[in-house]
């Protein structure tokens, strides 16, 4: 465990500290650029005002993120099922991921106002997609031994994808997860930024008009936090799901 | 009896195997012998009613004269490798085959624990797959065919993947639990001595024919210089195909 966990911290430890002595050194304006001493203060002295704006952020992230992972599989099962549709269903989510965030952010807020709506359907749009190639990805990896064996012991469709195609997508599920997760709040972000009345991109957008480059880096580290916090908790669900072999690897 | 008569296996337009059949008795070991790609694992799959989409097939199955449908519950099927679930237990494994017949968790894994004993797995059934050698992984996927109790089973190269010391002891334990259990087996091999140790008739796929040879040999009489004759014979069929 600190074996993982030190390497990475070491690391962090020390661009932070080239980011402090560069700052100190060069005698660069705070205003311009806060070394990380004084984003810390920030964070701290702001701390519960940040803090609720986080927990707005995160209230529509893990909501958002939640939908987009559970229409992914639905939507990955009925195209597994349905060959066809996928060849005919697959170029639109593909021609959905090429729409600039900046530009439809705003739009959703225009169509469907300030609440909740807009922001967690900005997130299931930009957290979608990956979680369902990764599922079609992994269904595609199941051992064809697997499916005969289980058809020639008189296995119907169903059974063949519940017993054998979805736990060898596991593997692949998990890592869609992983990277629709570090997108979730980004997303969040994005859609506050284009009108919101709480979230760190609103946050972001007032510091930045009061020049707090402080306070926007604060938010900045903030929302990295919120990102690490949700991708550990998607380790924890995946250690506590697996079996066997999975399970050690998660040891 | 199990008999396949007329059996012509074709992909993309060519033929595989031409008019093959065979008879495959009641109890001991039929060996199915070709050289690789020749079709005889599609003749197993065909039997097990499993052959992919690009080869089509024309042929009859019967059983005690009787003609049945490919894909028969009376046949069990066990795959090239061991095709064990890496996210089963080994006793969960071997207990797919009854699980898919629809007979309860509880009642699958009662009639599988007793057999793990007489199988050599004691001590196995709540490890993985990944934690037993290549040997021990065999005896478990053939636990699982085996238990289905369907009077004939169908057996893919069950121990290409094995090394030639593990190989030889899974043959003589093969042996042992066929003549504990009494099936009618197929098996399908590439290897001349794997077949003359262990079939009691050979069909040998050369040309895209078969040629059936009977072994009226016991097997413990079978040592290397008294098979050496037929293996001389099944290298020169094998080799028919294949001119240098």
């Amino acid at each position: 465990m600190l074996s993982r966990v030190l390497p990475p911290l070491a690391l962090f430890a020390l661009l932070f500290a080239a980011w402090e002595g560069y700052c100190r050194l060069s005698g660069v304006s705070e205003l311009v650029l806060p070394g990380p001493s004084a984003v810390l203060r920030a964070l701290y002295i702001h701390r519960e005002a940040i803090g609720g704006h986080a927990l707005a952020t995160l209230l529509v992230a893990v909501p958002g993120f939640a939908l987009s992972v559970s229409f992914a599989v639905l939507t990955s099962v009925a195209l597994h099922f349905y060959p066809r549709a996928e060849r005919a269903v697959l170029p639109v989510f593909v021609a959905s991921q090429t729409v600039p965030l900046v530009a439809l952010a705003p739009l959703m807020i225009l169509w469907f106002g300030f609440g909740l709506l807009p922001k967690i359907l900005l997130v299931i749009l930009v957290t979608f997609f990956p979680v369902l190639l990764s599922l079609l990805s992994g269904y595609r990896q199941t051992p064809a031994a697997f499916r005969d064996l289980l058809r020639s012991m008189g296995a119907g469709r169903r059974q063949i994808f519940l017993r054998a195609t979805w736990p060898s997508a596991r593997g692949a599920f998990f890592a869609g997860l992983r990277i629709s997760a570090t997108y979730a709040i980004v997303a969040t972000i994005f859609a506050e930024y284009a009108g919101a009345r709480q979230g760190i991109g609103i946050w972001i957008l007032a510091a930045k008009n009061s020049f707090r480059a402080d306070l926007v880096l604060a938010a900045v580290l903030v929302s990295a936090l919120l990102t690490l916090g949700l991708l550990g908790a998607l380790r924890a669900i995946e250690a506590l799901s697996a079996r066997g072999p999975a399970r050690r690897h998660h040891a | 009896m199990l008999e396949i008569r007329g059996l012509t296996l074709r992909a993309g337009g060519r033929v595989l195997l031409q008019d093959l059949s065979l008879q495959v008795p009641g109890q001991g070991i039929t060996a199915l012998l070709g050289a690789s790609g020749c079709g005889k694992s599609s003749v197993l799959k065909w039997l097990a009613g499993i052959l992919p989409e690009g080869v089509q097939a024309e042929g009859e199955v019967l059983v005690d004269g009787q003609p049945r449908p490919t894909g028969d519950r009376l046949l069990a099927y066990q795959p090239q490798n061991d095709a064990l679930f890496p996210w089963l237990t080994i006793a969960e494994n071997a207990a797919l085959g009854l699980r898919m017949a629809g007979v309860s968790a509880k009642l699958a894994t009662a009639r599988v624990l007793p057999l793990f004993a007489p199988f050599g797995l004691a001590g196995t059934e709540g490890l993985y797959p990944e934690d037993l050698s290549g040997g021990m992984r065999q005896r478990a996927a053939f636990l699982r065919t085996m238990v289905q109790e369907r009077p004939f089973v169908l057996l893919d190269e069950p121990f290409s993947a094995l090394d030639a010391v593990t190989r030889l002891k899974m043959q003589t334990w093969l042996l042992a639990r066929l003549s504990a259990t009494p099936r009618g087996g197929l098996l399908v091999t590439h290897d001349l001595q794997e077949a003359a140790a262990l079939a009691d008739r050979i069909c040998v796929i050369t040309a895209g024919h078969g040629v059936t040879l009977p072994v009226d040999m016991p097997h413990s009489e079978r040592t290397e210089a008294a098979m050496a004759p037929l293996r001389e014979t099944l290298k020169s069929l094998l080799l028919e195909e294949c001119p240098p």
